[in-house]
C-alpha cells in the first residue's frame, strides 16, 4: 500500500464514520410532536382562563387577589414558551421587561405581565394599569388563536427543551424575571415542567441508543425537582430570595448541565 | 439521508469528529497533504457553516444588513451595548432563530438552517431600527424544494394527527348525546344530534376509510345489505337515520345508538395507532374528493333525511385540512400549483354553497353535476402535490 492510498483510505474511513452518526429525523416524530401541540393547547386554555381571572382582579383595584393571582397565572405560560415565543410581536407585548425599553419602567411603551407586576408590588397600586390588563388579556387570547393554527416546526419543539434550561440558566438562577414580586421560583416549576415534557415525548425514539444521556438528563431533572421541593408552599413557592445560596449553586450547576445536555437533543434526532 | 450529506460543501459534518480527525492528523503527521487540509478545515467547523460576525451597539447594529447563501449559517452576536439583549432573526412576526440573554460585553453563536427569502433581524432595543438578511438560494436549497427531506413533513403530519384525534373526539362527544337523545325518545333532539354527530365522522372519512371493519358497521348504506332497511345487519348512522326521518320514530333505535356510539369509541382508538406517511395524506384527501365525484354527490347517502349539503361541506374541510398543510411545502416548489389548489377548493365550496339548505332530493341533476366536476378537478389537482413534492 503506498503512502498516498493509506491517507485516501485513512481520510475516506473519517467520512464514512462520521455518515453513520449523523442522525436522520424519522416520521416517529410525528407522534411525539402532536402529543406536545395537545399539550401546548390545554396550557393555552388554562393560560386564557388564568389571565381572565387576573386581569379581572387587576381591573376591579383588588391589589392582594392579583398579586396572589400573578405567578400561578405565568406557570402555564412559562412551561411553553419555546412555542409563546415564537410570535415576536406578542412575545414582547406579554413578557417584555423594562430592560428593553429606552426609559426602562418609566417607559410608557413597557407592557404586559411585568409592567402589571412592577404595578403591583412596587407601586403597591392597579393604578393606571386597567389598559395594561385589557391589552394583556386580549393578547394572550390572541396567541392561543396564532398556536392553535401553527404548524409546530419540530426542530423548535425539540430544541424548545434547552431553551427552557437556558432560560432558566439566564434569568431565573439569578432573580431577574420577576424581580419586583420575586416569584421566580415558580416561573423555573413552569420552565422546568415544559422541559421534561419534551424529554418524556421523545423518550421513546432514544431509550435504547442513548441510555447513558438519558440517566444522566433524569438524575439532573431529579436533582432540580427535589432541590426546587424544598421552597414550596401551598401551591406554589416561597419568594426566591429565601433560596440559600448553597440551593442556589446545586440549581446553577444541574440547570446548566442540562442546557448543555439537551442542546444535543435534536441533533441526536436528526434535527440539527 | 440527512441534509448536511446533500449539502454541496466539501466537508461532512462536524465538531464530534474533531477529536478523530486530530488523532489521525498527528498519528498520520508526517503523510500532511490531504489529510492535514481535512483537519484543518474540520476544525474550523463545518457544522456552522458560514460564520458571520454581528456587533450591537447602542442604537445600532454593524453589520446591518446581511446577504447570505440558504443553508447552515452561524452569526456570532457581541453585544457592545450596557443592557443585556436578544438577537432575533423575523420573518413577518415569527422568530426563525433567536439568542437571548446576551450579557453586556459578551458573545453568543447562533446556528440556523436558513431557508431562501427576505428576513428582519432585530437590533437590541426594540426601538432601534430592524436590519434586513437576505438569504439567496442554494443548490441545496434548491434540490430540498423539489424533493423536501422527511424532516419537512413532521410538522404538517402531526398537525394532522391533531386534526384527527380532535375530530374524533368530538365525534366520540356527539354520538354520545345521539345515543342519550334516542334513549330519551326525544325525536327532534336525536335529528339535531345525528346531524351533529356526522360532521366530525366526514371530517375525518379519508382517514376511517383505512378501517374498513368500523367503518361498514357505522356508515354502511342499506343498499349493499340483501335485505336492505330490513336486513338485521342494517346498523350504525343510517339504520339511525331510517328511524328517524322515514319512519319519523326513535322507536327501537336505543340499542343501535349504544352499539354505535361503543364502536365510534373503539374507532377513536384505532385512529390513534394509525401512522400515515406524507403520500397517505394526500393520497387519502385525493382518494375522498374522488369518491365524492363518483358516488356520495351524484346519489346522495342520506337517503331518508335528504340532508347532504353539510356533509359534503365537512369532507371538503378535512380534505382542504391536508391540502393546506402541505401547501407552505408546495407552495415552495411551485407556486401556480398552490395557486391552483387554493382555487379549486373556493370553487367546490361555493358549489356546495350553491346547494342551498333544502332537501337533496331537489337538486337538479346539473347542479350535482356541476359539484362532482368540482370535486374530480380537486383530486386531480391534488395529484400534482406528489409530483411537485417529488413523492413518485
Amino acid at each position: 500500500m503506498t503512502f498516498k492510498t493509506l491517507i485516501g483510505a485513512t481520510a475516506l474511513t473519517l467520512l464514512i464514520g462520521s455518515a453513520a452518526r449523523a442522525e436522520t429525523a424519522t416520521l416517529d416524530l410525528v407522534e411525539p410532536i402532536a402529543e406536545y401541540k395537545i399539550y401546548v393547547t390545554e396550557k393555552l386554555d388554562k393560560l386564557v382562563e388564568d389571565t381572565t381571572a387576573f386581569t379581572a382582579a387587576v381591573k376591579a383595584g383588588d391589589v392582594e387577589k392579583a398579586k396572589s393571582l400573578f405567578a400561578p397565572t405565568r406557570l402555564s405560560y412559562e412551561a411553553i414558551e419555546p412555542i409563546a415565543e415564537l410570535f415576536s410581536d406578542l412575545d414582547v407585548s406579554i413578557d417584555s421587561r423594562a430592560d428593553d425599553y429606552e426609559k426602562a419602567e418609566a417607559d410608557p411603551e413597557f407592557p404586559g405581565f411585568h409592567r402589571i407586576e412592577y404595578g403591583l408590588w412596587d407601586k403597591k397600586s392597579t393604578e393606571g394599569l386597567t389598559p395594561v390588563a385589557d391589552k394583556l388579556l386580549a393578547d394572550v387570547t390572541e396567541l392561543r388563536k396564532r398556536i392553535n393554527e401553527l404548524t409546530f416546526p419540530p426542530e423548535k419543539v425539540v430544541g424548545g427543551a434547552a431553551v427552557l434550561m437556558e432560560e432558566v440558566a439566564a434569568t431565573k438562577i439569578s432573580g431577574e424575571e420577576d424581580r419586583y414580586s420575586h416569584t421566580d421560583l415558580w416561573d423555573f416549576r413552569g420552565n422546568f415542567d415544559g422541559a421534561y415534557k419534551i424529554v418524556e415525548l421523545v423518550r421513546p425514539l432514544i431509550a435504547e441508543k442513548e441510555a447513558e444521556f438519558l440517566k444522566t438528563v433524569d438524575a439532573n431533572f431529579a436533582k432540580v425537582d427535589a432541590t426546587l421541593s424544598k421552597y414550596k408552599e401551598g401551591e406554589g413557592y416561597v419568594t426566591y430570595d429565601k433560596l440559600t445560596e448553597e440551593d442556589r449553586k446545586v440549581l446553577a450547576t444541574a440547570v446548566n448541565t442540562l442546557a448543555e445536555d439537551l442542546s444535543t437533543l435534536r441533533g441526536k434526532l436528526g434535527l440539527d | 439521508m440527512s441534509s448536511s450529506e446533500r449539502d454541496p460543501s466539501p466537508v461532512a459534518r462536524p465538531s464530534r469528529l474533531m477529536p478523530l480527525a486530530v488523532a489521525g492528523a498527528a498519528v498520520l503527521a508526517v503523510a500532511g497533504g490531504a489529510l492535514f487540509y481535512y483537519a484543518a478545515i474540520t476544525a474550523k467547523g463545518p457544522e456552522k457553516g458560514v460564520v458571520y460576525k454581528v456587533t450591537v451597539g447602542e442604537k445600532s447594529c454593524e453589520p446591518n444588513d446581511l446577504s447570505v447563501a440558504a443553508g447552515r449559517v452561524t452569526f456570532e452576536i457581541h453585544n457592545a451595548s450596557n443592557r443585556p439583549l436578544e438577537w432575533e432573526i423575523l420573518d413577518g412576526v415569527m422568530v426563525v432563530e433567536e439568542r437571548e440573554n446576551i450579557a453586556p460585553g459578551f458573545s453568543s453563536s447562533l446556528t440556523g438552517k436558513l431557508k431562501p427569502g427576505t428576513y428582519e433581524i432585530t437590533c437590541g432595543l426594540l426601538s432601534n431600527p430592524r436590519g434586513t438578511l437576505v438569504v439567496t438560494p442554494s443548490a441545496s436549497s434548491e434540490a430540498e424544494r423539489a424533493k423536501p427531506p422527511v424532516k419537512a413533513f413532521i410538522g404538517p403530519l402531526s398537525e394532522y394527527r391533531v386534526f384527527v384525534a380532535t375530530q374524533s373526539s368530538a365525534l366520540v362527544k356527539e354520538t354520545a348525546k345521539l345515543s342519550e337523545a334516542l334513549k330519551a325518545n326525544d325525536l327532534a333532539t336525536a335529528r339535531a344530534a345525528y346531524g351533529a354527530a356526522r360532521l366530525p365522522y366526514k371530517r375525518i372519512e379519508s382517514v376511517i376509510g383505512r378501517i374498513a371493519d368500523l367503518e361498514n358497521r357505522i356508515d354502511g348504506l342499506a343498499d349493499y345489505l340483501e335485505k336492505r332497511e330490513d336486513d338485521p345487519a342494517f346498523v350504525g348512522f343510517h339504520r339511525i337515520e331510517y328511524g328517524l326521518y322515514a319512519k319519523a320514530s326513535t322507536e327501537g333505535l336505543a340499542p343501535v345508538g349504544d352499539a354505535l356510539l361503543a364502536d365510534v369509541t373503539a374507532l377513536k382508538d384505532r385512529l390513534k395507532e394509525i401512522k400515515l406517511a406524507p403520500e397517505d395524506m394526500v393520497d387519502g384527501a385525493l382518494r375522498q374528493a374522488r369518491r365524492l365525484s363518483e358516488e356520495a354527490v351524484l346519489h346522495g347517502e342520506n337517503r331518508y333525511s335528504q340532508i347532504e349539503a353539510p356533509e359534503f361541506a365537512a369532507n371538503l374541510e378535512g380534505i382542504a385540512k391536508s391540502v393546506t398543510l402541505m401547501t407552505p411545502l408546495v407552495e415552495a416548489a411551485s407556486a401556480d400549483t398552490a395557486k391552483a389548489l387554493k382555487d379549486a377548493i373556493a370553487d367546490t365550496q361555493a358549489k356546495i354553497d350553491a346547494l342551498g339548505s333544502g332537501s337533496y332530493a331537489d337538486v337538479p341533476k346539473d347542479a350535482r353535476d356541476a359539484l362532482a366536476a368540482s370535486f374530480a378537478d380537486l383530486a386531480k389537482r391534488m395529484e400534482t402535490i406528489k409530483s411537485v413534492l417529488g413523492m413518485e
